[in-house]
């Protein structure tokens, strides 16, 4: 314990470490010196504050603290950042972490358990980073007679298309990857792939219970996607526009949800079935077919899969958010500068701790409000998970086909009584500028 | 802007008609669904080039979303491996390729001796605006869109009429 290996020499250490050394040199000179040089030939280089961004330039920017602000606001609105980042998928991987760490302390402490506990000393915090290194390490075990490239495929698939529905959700004015002005019928579309990816996994995971949750997952998915689709319809109507940002737009003097409560529920109930949660989560019930489509899954394949479906999880909460709660409006909380007076002074050491040019109240306040409207809408749906039972696959499929798309017809036929009558909608009385 | 545009196209093009050449010639069947998806995706990535996306995007979820979906779920449950058991010959499969490269030339005359052909690209052409779509739709089309749903629904009716098996429904009621 703690003692060093019998067979150990400082000259064999110092050599192994001067050998590496030569070796990272080496490499770098060869390989990594042209790639650089090479892209850097080729890449438009780009302008900050006039000046052309060369690499030395941006050292010794970052170096001289009073002119790193304009270079990181630069960065900051590159589409690179925006896709790999802030509204993209590291900030959605992160809520996803998150979400899985509230999701198993909420559901222990509401069923009287304790949850995860050891890992990080406090409450369990480093339990996710415990349960990554335990995927990684995992070894990944392809069932005899699976079809291999479908099995290997599918859990990339399943992320990547998660993310892309990720990346079409606004978080504030102009904060968005792909503004595109079909926005909602794209994340329509893109979230059709699902039943196609899961029954694909299931038959070629080359086992029963996979291939039984997978057709309950086609089942379940088609039946919902109707009222799904059905229920976001209104708030199209109202908006007029298929964009999310201008739907999110439109709600600026009152939310969606206090025209059509009942769209706002269906919209709920089937983004739930959508995600395979209790009480919908038939695909994957453990008390009956072991874990259903995931049966077969190991290691990093099943955290490809669970990080997909957390990313799916914030990315329909926030949907909700956008079409039903206002999207990211809601009152000022938060102060005109960080530091008052701070971008008049002359003091560069201040103008750095105010973020000056960098710090924008109304975007970090609408940044703020759409996250709380969103953790609102997750921690309902964690808490639905808490306390409700697993219900049988021909009630669920009564739900979705009689009851759900009938019940989305009551709104839309509200919202076009009162757009007729010249009340909502574009030109009425109440209409946002 | 135009040399991008010109490489995309032809990378749809390549994934478009490389994996409807697969649909046809896969052995194993799912597989050709799958590339069915792929080549209906190819498609909707031409209505994208095309300033159409909101036709894109119905071509996703109607093709890629529902078609595509339900014929790999068919093809699932019908599974049986001897379900393609004869080979084609080389020699049909050269006859075809000629024949089908014959009308390829016979069209592309056809097509270059034309009015079309006088047509040239119009880069600033107007988008088609959807909104216009959809008020033409409701007041001049109005007796055809109406004309189209009753033969929908009445596809959809006859379709359920047909799928409906009264000797289990009476076996489910009585028990």
């Amino acid at each position: 314990m703690g003692s060093i290996t019998p067979d150990f020499r400082f000259g064999n250490f110092a050599g192994s470490i001067v050998q590496l050394v030569l070796v990272v040199v080496a490499l770098l000179t060869v390989l990594i010196l042209p790639i650089i040089f090479f892209t850097l030939f080729f890449v438009p280089l780009p302008v900050v504050n006039g000046q052309v961004l060369t690499p030395y330039l941006f050292f010794s920017m970052m170096v001289d603290p009073s002119r790193t602000l304009p270079i990181i606001k630069f960065l900051i609105h590159t589409d690179y950042f925006r896709a790999a980042v802030f509204p993209g998928f590291g900030f959605s991987a992160l809520i996803a972490a998150a979400t899985i760490f509230i999701e198993r302390k909420l559901l222990a402490k509401m069923q009287l358990r304790i949850g995860p506990l050891y890992a990080g000393k406090i409450e369990g915090i480093f339990q996710l980073v415990a349960d990554g290194l335990k995927l990684i390490a995992k070894e990944i075990i392809v069932p005899s007679g699976a079809d291999k490239p479908i099995f290997w495929l599918a859990p990339i698939l399943f992320v990547s298309t998660s993310a892309a529905v990720v990346s079409l959700i606004p978080v504030a004015s102009g904060w968005v990857v792909a503004n595109v002005n079909v926005g909602l019928i794209a994340i329509f579309g893109i979230l059709g792939f699902f039943p196609l990816i899961t029954l694909l996994f299931s038959w070629a995971s080359n086992s029963k219970y996979p291939f039984i949750g997978g057709l309950r997952a086609l089942h379940q998915m088609i039946a919902f996607e109707i009222p799904f689709f059905l229920s976001a319809l209104p708030a199209v109507i109202l908006s007029g526009s298929l964009n999310l940002s201008d739907i999110a737009r439109s709600q600026n003097i009152f939310w969606n949800i206090f025209v059509m409560p009942i769209n706002a529920f269906v919209f709920y109930i089937s983004s739930l079935a959508e995600l395979e949660r209790i009480p919908f989560d038939l695909p994957e019930a453990e008390s009956e077919i072991v874990a259903g489509w995931l049966t077969e899954t190991s290691g990093m394949i099943f955290g490809l899969i669970q990080l997909g479906s957390y990313l799916k999880l914030y990315a329909l909460s926030a949907l909700f958010v956008i079409l039903f709660l206002g999207g990211w409006y809601g009152p000022q909380i938060f102060p005109h500068e960080l530091i008052p007076g701070a971008s008049a002074s002359n003091i560069s050491l201040l103008k750095i701790f105010g973020l000056v040019g960098l710090y924008n109240a109304v975007t970090v306040n609408s940044i703020f409000w759409f996250m709380v409207k969103t953790f609102v809408i997750i921690l309902l749906m964690l808490i639905t998970r808490g306390i409700n039972p697993r219900i049988r696959i021909d009630i669920l499929l009564h739900t979705g086909w009689y009851k759900l798309i009938v019940l989305t017809f009551i709104n839309l036929f509200i919202v076009l009584t009162l757009i007729y009558g010249g009340i909502l909608g574009p030109g009425g009385m109440i209409s946002p500028k | 802007m135009q040399t991008m545009v010109d490489s995309v196209f032809v990378g749809l093009s390549i994934l478009t008609i490389g994996s409807a050449i697969i649909t046809l010639e896969s052995r194993e069947l799912l597989y050709g669904g799958i590339a069915l998806a792929i080549s209906m995706l190819g498609i909707a990535g031409y209505f994208l080039i095309l300033d159409a996306p909101f036709v894109a995007m119905f071509q996703i979820t109607v093709y890629v979303g529902a078609v595509a979906v339900l014929i790999i779920f068919t093809v699932m449950l019908v599974r049986s491996p001897n379900t393609i058991t004869q080979r084609e010959t080389k020699k049909r499969k050269i006859a075809g390729i000629i024949i089908s490269l014959g009308f390829l030339a016979l069209f592309a005359t056809l097509i270059g001796n034309s009015v079309t052909s006088q047509f040239s690209f119009a880069n600033n052409s107007n988008v088609v605006d959807i909104k216009e779509i959809g008020k033409k739709l409701l007041t001049y089309y109005s007796p055809v869109l109406i004309a189209l749903a009753l033969t929908l629904a009445g596809s959809i009716i006859g379709a359920l009429a047909l799928a409906r098996r009264e000797d289990i429904e009476e076996k489910n009621e009585s028990t």
